[in-house]
């Protein structure tokens, strides 16, 4: 080891914290050494004379002053745990005296919720009532959504008129005043697409004979290509053979469509 | 009687048996004391301080967990005590006391190798004071409370190593402290 690492132990030297061994050589090298000898023997004066100081005694009645903060601590403790007790004591005494006659109280009013309940209550009759009254409310929605769509077929927009056209599956029972709305729309509407939906919305309400009638009626009406086609088809699927005849006098109609007078000679053969 | 360890004592006191505390107090106030008072050089502060030292351990009883030694616990919380009265006082100057040297010399009569040796302990006290706090701390905590490295590190929550090389320099850096003054 060189003096440098010797010096580093010194102070271990000085406070006894080194084991013997390493103490016996820092001992040996500083018999040798006359520079690490002088270093170390200043350092240890210091060291001793640091022993050597003046450590100043309390005053004797510090041991009797904190014997009292002692006893007034713990008079501080038991008036807090008193304190405590107390509170502890008074919310049982609050729940004893207050909640008992409230809780008593209030089980009597569910009590009799119960039984003014029991007799209030005659199933049968109400549940008639209620029934009455949402048929009643069902029948005003229907009346208001006809209303809606007479209003909505006379619109200039062709998409309200397709919209009063949609409202019509909507409507419960169909009568003839709607039908007849719907087939002016279906042979008069300027535009092809209300026509095509009014078709189709026709097409569901077929059951009705007065339906078939007015369908086979209009295939004379018609000089769109697509509605001649969709017309056919339609025919075809309700299976009406009274549509025939018309469907023949439609193939002699001047400037008809190549590809619909192949549709609809299809459909003739097929419905016959 | 069987005298019981402090930290079967402390363990009392957790428990409720505060009398017990009073018992510490008899084993561990003068050196508390002696530690307050190297540190801050005043008397009646430093007894003050001891006082709340006690009384932190009282109130915060819970944090003396059983595990660890009672002392290293009661430094620690004397090192607290000191730092947060030295952070207060920060900017305030500082009167510290009369050492009692001078009263002696004034005094009595000496001989001359009494007197050096009261002049060399009045310088050493100077370079003491020259220390900064840290080093200081090491210092009396090594040589005045007399405990091990391996105490110091406990209470500054280090290394033992790292406690040895810092006392060396300390000592060190009272001696050059010394040596300065001397010349």
């Amino acid at each position: 080891m060189e003096c440098k690492e010797y010096r580093e132990q010194f102070t271990s030297l000085l406070t006894d914290s080194i084991p013997q061994a390493q103490r016996s050589e820092i001992e040996s090298h500083l018999e040798g050494c006359a520079n690490c000898r002088e270093e170390f023997e200043s350092a240890q004066k210091i060291w001793y004379l640091m022993g050597e100081m003046t450590q100043p005694e309390p005053s004797a009645t510090m041991q009797s002053d904190f014997n009292a903060i002692l006893s007034e601590f713990k008079k501080e403790q038991k008036v807090r745990k008193n304190l405590l007790d107390e509170w502890i004591n008074k919310l049982r005494e609050f729940l004893y005296l207050q909640v008992q006659p409230r809780l008593a109280y209030s089980l009597l009013l569910v009590a009799f919720g119960l039984v003014a309940g029991y007799f209030l209550h005659q199933p049968g009759q109400s549940a008639i009532a209620y029934n009455k009254q949402i048929d009643s409310l069902t029948s005003q929605v229907s009346e208001m959504k006809q209303v809606m769509m007479f209003s909505l077929l006379q619109d200039p927009s062709a998409s309200q008129r397709m919209r009063a056209v949609a409202y019509t599956e909507e409507i419960d029972n169909v009568d003839l005043k709607v039908i007849g709305a719907l087939f002016t729309t279906l042979n008069e509407d300027p535009n092809v697409n209300v026509r095509l939906a009014t078709l189709d919305a026709l097409v569901k309400l077929a059951d009705e004979p007065k339906v078939r009638e007015g369908l086979v009626r209009s295939i004379d009406l018609q000089d769109s290509p697509l509605m001649q086609t969709a017309i056919a088809d339609v025919m075809v699927r309700l299976q009406e053979k009274s549509s025939v005849r018309s469907l023949q006098k439609l193939l002699h109609k001047k400037d008809l469509n190549e590809m619909v007078k192949f549709n609809i000679e299809k459909s003739i053969q097929r419905l016959i | 009687m069987e005298t019981l360890s402090d930290n079967a004592l402390m363990q009392k006191v957790k428990n409720g048996d505060i009398d017990k505390m009073g018992l510490l107090y008899e084993r561990y106030h003068r050196h508390l004391y002696r530690f307050l008072y190297n540190m801050t050089r005043q008397k009646e502060l430093s007894e003050d301080l001891v006082q709340n030292v006690f009384i932190r351990m009282l109130k915060y009883n819970d944090g003396f967990q059983g595990y660890g030694e009672f002392k290293t616990w009661m430094y620690r919380i004397a090192r607290n005590t000191l730092y947060d009265h030295l952070k207060k006082v920060k900017n305030t100057p500082v009167h510290t006391d009369v050492t009692e040297y001078e009263t002696k010399i004034a005094g009595e009569h000496f001989s001359d190798a009494q007197i050096e040796k009261e002049q060399e302990l009045k310088l050493l006290e100077v370079a003491m004071e020259k220390l900064s706090t840290e080093n200081r701390e090491l210092l009396v905590l090594c040589r005045f409370e007399e405990l091990k490295y391996n105490e110091i590190a406990k209470i500054l929550n280090t290394t033992e190593g790292a406690i040895k090389v810092r006392i060396h320099r300390a000592l060190n850096q009272l001696k050059s402290n010394y040596l300065e003054i001397d010349h």
